[in-house]
């Protein structure tokens, strides 16, 4: 137990139920997981899910949630790899926010410092417009985008978010200068919603889950989905059959404490491993309407290291990064 | 403000509050120069500091205007022992958070060194009473509501 | 309309179920016992209260979800009036009628009036919500940037009703307050502004910390300074605990018209608790026939703001529960709570599940009910708490306010954030300087900042968009004659005064 006490914990009892359900299998480990946001958004869900699967199914004695709050998971970022050092029965959530929000917070500590350990979900992003909207399909955005980039009004999350990336690389593809968008930040879900329901935006950018029971009634049209394949239950064709050769994808990821050793580095990856494939993590995908994206070892290094890189690209084609 | 207290020495805590608003201007302008994104449509982020700057500027030279002219009203004089108890015993409370003696201790150091700026000198049972009470706290929070205080050695214990 | 009854009525069915009642007392019961630590609100009351009701059924859950919802709104307006430590924003208003009152002895009527107007803005909102949710949440989504920044000018004018004696340190004190409001990461470029390279710094100045740092700490600071000088003696009770018949005929009408403007404005999706609960102080402070009496401690005051703070929390549900829009912290807690069973709030849920839709518009009507046979009684036992001897009043005050401060976010630097802003707000009460400003400065500043740049991005820069709709041009108007008609009546009382 570190004396830094600097923590921001804040811990919900959510999830402490099932967490004391006893194990069937010998559990030895006992993990500390991070979750660098406050209680209740994805990465805070994320974690306690882990928490859930690994010990309803038992692979780990304990996990032990703490969230860390603040900008954009940076300060999770910077005190996990503080505090962390070589320990190798913690983890970190993440995704691709942090990506961005450490480049346009200018943050001291990057992912850089961290050690990879496994890609979990990727949430597909989705393009609607409002109801009345003249634009039927994506060419027709795409259209509209190449005409005049600025009066294609774009709304969605936090600047440099997933939102804002998959919009400049929509108006990338369909052949406009992307630091020309004009992309509206919105904070919280309800307010950019609001804004498309009341048709003062063009377009907006929002995972799919958000948008999806106004997709269903009707009152937004769904043009496209960011992901590589469609999505079983929506009807809503990708990017990539419409001919724009775009991908984003919310992922969530862990990862592990700076200059763990090799078999700490191991051990670690083969309890995600098997936690990946318990029917605990598959049921609570299921109830969460995550995607499964599970990538481990190299694959997710170098997973994370092209996000990094083409998060920076874009970031910097906007001008949001100097 | 009874106008025969215009004196013509200076009042010095306007004079006092008109620099420092002038110094917060002067930081928020340098702040704000520093800014490289800007906005592509509409006005940028650049805008509302310059005026909230420049407002504070202002102000700041409104105060030095009325610190040769009518001043600030003029306080009560200070039980300056009593302030010096209370803020440090909330120096004392922050410490114990920051260099981990958990939330317990924190509360009992803050509550006797409250009780004492407000004159009582029964310090050992008013330090009894702040651990009592720091107990409570933390037991409601960690046991009922599952929010996690500092930690410290007292709350180890339970 | 007919069928809205009969549902409302069938609602009613649901919620009076025994069992339901018992879930609604709970939560009640709850909201109310964990509302009243300050700097715990109502959204961390639900956040921290969801689990509990995770083992009930959708029905008693959401039932119960709206008895601790309620109930963390009227605890947070009980720790403003009696220790002036708002547990959040929307009831800081509260705290400067309020805590005045209570020192004088008057909190049993300010506590009354807070809860008797909290029940009538609630019943008003809600028989609102219950039967025009439907068009006015197309009206609401019908706001734009630039309404809202219409709406935020006229937020801002009404400010001065809290300015005090001199406009020079009222306005020193609202433009330190949008200094404070520009701490943090810019929304639209995301590039962070007077963080100084301290992390803690980049989301912005909490407003449950400065409020509590200057109001509670401040005056704790305070009244420590005057000890050996001023006798503040403190009187838990004077005259009547009840509310005597000049309060009643004083609080009715500021109660009616907090909830007119509570509930619109609270069901706009980006109007927020803490607007209408400015603008009905403003009205209130404007209307009274007692205006020597608003800053000491006017009955008004307390009333007003309370009904307005309470209808919002109704209007809230309104975007919500039609379009499943979560327009506050609590609704978005609210949301999560909906989810947990699989359903989805918007059209579909008033078709799908009509009886949980209608259930918990009816437990809405009862938690309130309940609330107020709860509270009404325990006023007595709250006004106590200031017979406490001064010492450990006040330090336990100072802990509760470290507690708060502890449980938002644990961090030293917090701490030492609340320290400041104690001494500024020690600072400011030695020198006569209005603290509310700052904290309307504080709350509105980045709201009318992110609208006005969300305007006029979406126009490509034209200035003209901020007139170019009916809303704005009248709410700008509105604000016009705010800010020229005491100029005005100054004006008239003179030439008045001088024909006399």
């Amino acid at each position: 137990m570190s004396f830094r006490t600097s923590v921001r914990r804040v811990a919900l009892a959510a999830g402490l139920a099932l967490a004391a359900m006893p194990g069937a299998a010998l559990a030895q480990m006992e993990l500390k997981i991070t979750a660098p946001a406050g209680p209740g958004g994805g990465w805070d869900a994320a974690a306690r899910s882990m928490q859930q699967a690994l010990t309803g199914a038992g692979l780990a004695r304990s996990v032990q949630v703490t969230n860390v709050t603040g900008a954009g998971g940076t300060i999770g970022l910077a005190q996990f790899v503080n505090t962390a050092r070589g320990d190798g029965s913690q983890l970190l959530v993440n995704g691709i926010t942090m990506v961005g929000a450490i480049l346009t917070n200018k943050a001291p500590v990057g992912l850089d410092r961290v050690t990879p350990i496994a890609r979990l979900t990727a949430d597909p992003l989705v393009i609607v417009v409002p109801k009345a909207s003249p634009h039927q399909t994506v060419q027709d955005l795409a259209a509209a985008i190449r005409a005049e980039p600025g009066k294609v009004v774009w709304a969605g999350g936090s600047a440099g978010g997933a939102d804002h990336i998959l919009a400049a690389l929509f108006a990338q593809a369909a052949g406009a200068d992307a630091s020309k968008i004009n992309y509206i930040p919105f904070s919280g879900g309800g307010e950019a919603l609001a804004a498309m329901l009341g048709g003062h935006v063009t377009a907006g950018v929002s995972g799919y889950g958000e948008f999806e029971s106004q997709i269903k009634s009707g009152r937004l049209r769904a043009l496209a989905l960011s992901s590589p394949e469609r999505l079983a239950g929506a009807e809503v064709p990708t990017l990539k059959e419409q001919g724009m050769n775009v991908e984003v994808v919310n992922w969530r990821a862990v990862v592990a404490a700076p200059d763990i050793s090799a078999e700490q580095k191991q051990a670690l990856t083969a309890v995600v491993d098997k936690m990946v494939k318990t029917p605990q993590w598959t049921e609570i995908l299921k109830a969460r309407g995550w995607s499964d994206a599970y990538l481990s070892g190299d694959g997710f290094a170098a997973f994370l290291t092209a996000e990094r890189e083409r998060v920076a690209d874009v970031l910097r084609t906007v001008g949001l990064v100097k | 403000m009874m106008p025969s207290n215009r004196t013509p020495r200076v009042d010095v805590a306007a004079l006092a509050v008109g620099l420092g608003l002038l110094a917060a201007s002067a930081m928020l302008f340098l702040d704000t120069a520093g800014m490289t994104v800007t906005a592509v449509y509409g006005i940028g982020p650049k805008a509302m500091p310059y005026a909230v700057g420049g407002g504070l500027a202002l102000l700041g030279l409104l105060h030095l205007l009325a610190a040769v002219r009518d001043g600030l009203p003029r306080p009560d004089p200070m039980d300056a022992a009593s302030v010096a108890w209370m803020i440090s015993g909330l120096a004392g409370l922050i410490a114990c958070v920051a260099f981990g003696f958990g939330f317990i201790l924190a509360a009992a150091v803050a509550f006797t060194a409250t009780a004492r700026a407000f004159g009582r000198r029964a310090l050992l049972a008013d330090g009894a009473l702040g651990l009592g009470m720091g107990l409570g706290i933390y037991l409601i929070f960690t046991k009922l509501l599952t929010l996690t205080l500092p930690q410290g050695p007292l709350e180890r214990l339970f | 309309m007919i069928e809205t009854f009969a549902a409302l009525s069938q609602g009613f069915l649901i919620a009076l179920t025994p069992a339901n009642l018992l879930f609604a007392l709970v939560g009640v019961l709850l909201g109310t016992a964990v509302g009243v630590l300050p700097g715990i609100g109502p959204a961390l009351t639900v956040a921290l209260l969801l689990p509990v009701t995770f083992k009930l059924d959708p029905a008693g859950s959401l039932i119960m979800f709206a008895g601790i919802y309620y109930g963390g709104m009227y605890g947070g307006s009980t720790t403003s009036i009696l220790i002036n430590a708002p547990g959040e924003s929307a009831s800081m208003i509260t705290a400067l009628e309020g805590n005045r009152m209570a020192k004088a002895g008057r909190g049993g009527p300010a506590l009354a009036t807070a809860a008797i107007g909290s029940f009538v803005a609630g019943t008003i909102a809600t028989v609102g919500l219950a039967l025009f949710a439907p068009q006015l949440v197309e009206v609401a989504i019908g706001f734009g940037p630039a309404d809202y920044f219409a709406l935020m000018v006229l937020a801002f004018v009404t400010v001065s009703a809290t300015f005090g004696a001199s406009p020079l340190r009222g306005m020193t004190s609202l433009f330190l307050g949008l200094f404070l409001g520009l701490v943090g990461i810019d929304s639209l470029t995301g590039q962070t502004r007077l963080t100084f390279g301290v992390p803690e710094l980049v989301d912005g100045i909490e407003i449950t910390t400065l409020a509590v740092g200057l109001f509670a700490v401040g005056e704790a600071l305070h009244v420590a300074s005057r000890r050996l000088h001023a006798t503040d003696e403190l009187v838990p009770v004077r005259g009547s605990l009840w509310m005597s018949r000049e309060d009643w005929r004083r609080s009715w009408k500021p109660w009616l018209r907090g909830s007119l403007l509570g509930f619109p404005i609270g069901a706009l999706p980006a109007g927020g608790a803490e607007i209408p609960t400015f603008l009905s102080y403003a009205v209130e402070r404007r209307l009274t026939k007692h205006p020597d009496q608003f800053g000491q401690g006017a009955i008004e005051g307390v009333a007003g703001p309370e009904a307005a703070n309470n209808a919002s929390a109704a209007g809230t549900l309104m975007p919500l529960l039609t379009l499943g829009l979560p327009t506050s912290a609590t609704a978005a807690i609210m949301l999560a709570g909906f989810q947990q069973y699989g359903l989805n709030p918007g059209p579909l849920l008033f078709v799908e599940r009509p009886d949980l839709v209608w259930g918990l518009i009816a437990s809405l009507f009862v938690a309130n009910a309940m609330l107020l046979v709860l509270n009404l009684p325990l006023v007595g036992l709250w006004v106590r708490m200031l017979a406490i001897p001064q010492p450990w009043l006040y330090a336990g005050i100072l802990v509760f306010s470290a507690m708060g401060t502890v449980a938002t976010n644990p961090s030293p630097v917090e701490l030492a954030m609340l320290l400041v802003f104690g001494l500024l707000g020690f600072g400011m009460r030695r020198f006569d300087y209005p603290i509310a400003p700052m904290i309307v400065g504080l709350i509105l500043g980045p709201l009318a900042e992110a609208q006005l740049r969300r305007a006029l991005a979406m126009s490509l820069g034209d200035p003209t968009v901020l007139v170019g709709s009916p809303v704005a041009v009248v709410l700008l108007a509105l604000a016009a004659v705010a800010l020229l008609a005491p100029l005005l009546f100054r004006g008239l009382a003179r030439f008045q005064a001088a024909e006399d």
